[in-house]
């Protein structure tokens, strides 16, 4: 995953993984712990914020910041377990400042590694606003069996961060997401939003939610709103598709809307595959 | 007197009266009679105190799956979307995913109020620990009832009092200690007492921060469990705290760590609060 995963790489491995991390640009770059230390390396990422990408709350779409976490995160779980590797199982995000200028530099820690699991303590700074803080987060990946996947890579681990595009895709266009309102939000499964499992990026599966939890809270409603919390559960890996999210409202509180979403791999005899719990303010 | 002996009659749990139900496959029911013990400033029932029926209920189902072998939990967490004012809370729970070595269970809470919409949801993953040759024997799960009553409401004072907990000896800090009144079947600390201590430290400090005077309460809970807690005192430090006035809300990140123990960090806590 580590040198297949290069989003500016053309490899053949392309077909099956990168397009998702590449679509919200984003660099990671391993950061070894001092001489003599046996504590795991800590990773840095940073994300630029493309205008496309922006949600009505001025920043990056939560969505965006949660697979840039999820790339970060992920990437240093598993460069934590070599020669095994990790899946996303959990990821928890908080964010406290949505009018963001970026780029946004994500931190990542190892707070604990255990024989089945790796747990990552997340930091979100706005470097554009000088490293005001933007979100917290959690991390917890599951450890698997690589298989025949190639993990080699150079250490300290770098991958640079892509150009900006000519001409940028809509995200709804991007990550397949069917136009629509209500709550029920449908996502196509084109092999570009394929992680090099040939799962669904757990990154789209986010932005599916966050989408998915807007829609369901304006209700049809022309009204800017802006996700501030989410907090995801990948229960089975989605490899058929059509995916359905399906939300619904748990209460409205004044600091926000408060949805539980469940995704069901429609094609896949409507598995339950990721429940979230998603905070959606009206702006 | 509840299951294999846990917890004994003089635990948090008895005194809180909770009466537990696994009878319903494929859900698992407890409730928990309120009393004015429990509530917060809000006139609801604590967000921890929620935490721990919650874990209770996951605690038991995840018992029951994972037979002969034992687990513990990794992380939990817990919305609250309106205050639970009622008499009495329930939780249900059931298992959203079963793996070989993690199991996920959701639980919703509702209160004779709700009108069939839960006060709060949470979903808790815990980690499956392999019975080896040389471990204490598994659970007979015959031998466990279907329903059981901890105990009955004995709380005389309210239960942050009877815990103990009280500042720290640093600015943003609580401290609780750690005795079999609060150990769970393995002797740890038991993980919604974690939540509660967590919880009340952050939204003092999310209130200080907003500079308000109306009360704050904690309503979101995210609690990655990283090691027992097991010596005390149990101290909870609030390290990162934002508010939004705007929105009369904020947010602590918390480290829970065990001061006995070479300050070994038991939890982080990241949790929000506000005011309805």
């Amino acid at each position: 995953m580590v040198t297949r995963h290069d989003p500016v790489d053309d490899q053949p491995t392309r077909r099956q993984g990168g397009q998702v991390g590449a679509y919200f640009r984003g660099e990671r770059r391993e950061v070894p712990p001092p001489d003599g230390s046996d504590q795991p390396s800590s990773m840095v990422g940073r994300v630029a914020i493309d205008d496309h990408q922006r949600s009505a709350g001025g920043g990056l779409i939560t969505a965006g910041l949660v697979t840039c976490i999820d790339s970060v995160g992920g990437f240093l779980s598993g460069l934590t377990v070599l020669p095994r590797w990790i899946v996303t199982s959990s990821l928890a995000v908080q964010v406290v400042r949505l009018d963001q200028l970026g780029p946004l530099r994500v931190e990542v820690r190892v707070l604990r590694k255990g024989r089945n699991s790796v747990v990552g303590a997340v930091n979100v700074v706005d470097e554009g606003a000088g490293d005001l803080e933007v979100a917290t987060g959690m991390i917890t990946s599951a450890v698997l069996d690589p298989r025949s996947m190639s993990l080699e890579s150079e250490r300290p681990a770098v991958i640079p961060m892509p150009p900006p595009v000519a001409e940028p895709v809509p995200l709804e266009t991007f990550f397949g997401i069917e136009p629509g309102t209500g709550r029920t939000t449908r996502l196509l499964l084109d092999d570009r939003l394929r992680n090099p499992w040939g799962i669904l990026h757990g990154g789209a599966v986010a932005t599916l939610v966050d989408v998915a939890a807007c829609r369901a809270v304006a209700d049809g409603r022309a009204v800017p709103v802006a996700t501030t919390a989410i907090d995801l559960h990948y229960l089975a890996p989605i490899r058929v598709g059509p995916v359905e999210a399906r939300v619904s409202v748990l209460g409205r509180r004044p600091d926000g809307t408060v949805a539980r979403v469940a995704v069901h791999d429609l094609g896949n005899g409507d598995r339950l595959s990721v429940v979230a719990s998603v905070t959606v303010r009206e702006l | 007197m509840a299951l294999g002996g846990y917890p004994p009659e003089l635990h948090f749990l008895a005194d809180l009266g909770i009466e537990l139900d696994a009878g319903h496959h494929p859900h698992t029911v407890a409730r928990l009679p309120v009393t004015p013990h429990l509530l917060g400033l809000d006139g609801g029932v604590h967000a921890g105190v929620l935490a721990t029926l919650v874990d209770i209920v996951g605690g038991s189902i995840a018992m029951r799956a994972v037979h002969p072998d034992w687990m513990v939990t990794a992380d939990m967490s817990l919305q609250v979307v309106r205050p639970a004012v009622g008499q009495v809370v329930e939780a249900r729970g059931s298992i959203l995913r079963q793996g070989r070595t993690t199991l996920v269970v959701e639980v919703e809470v509702f209160d004779e109020t709700s009108d069939d919409r839960p006060v709060a949801w949470s979903v808790l993953s815990f980690a499956v620990l392999p019975l080896a040759n040389g471990d204490r024997a598994a659970v007979d799960l015959q031998s466990l009832p279907s329903s059981t009553v901890f105990g009955i409401p004995g709380l005389d004072q309210h239960l942050l009092d009877v815990l103990s907990i009280a500042s720290g000896d640093q600015p943003d800090t609580l401290a609780m200690p750690i005795d079999q009144y609060v150990r769970n079947s393995i002797g740890a600390v038991q993980g919604g007492v974690v939540a509660l201590l967590a919880e009340v430290a952050a939204a003092r400090a999310v209130a200080a921060s907003l500079q308000t005077a109306a009360p704050v309460v904690s309503t979101d809970l995210q609690i990655t469990y990283l090691a027992t807690g097991r010596i005390g005192p149990l101290v909870a430090r609030v390290r990162s705290v934002t508010a939004d006035p705007a929105s009369a809300s904020g947010r602590g990140i918390v480290d829970l760590v065990d001061t006995g123990a070479d300050d070994r960090l038991a939890a982080v806590v990241a949790v929000g609060a506000m005011t309805w």
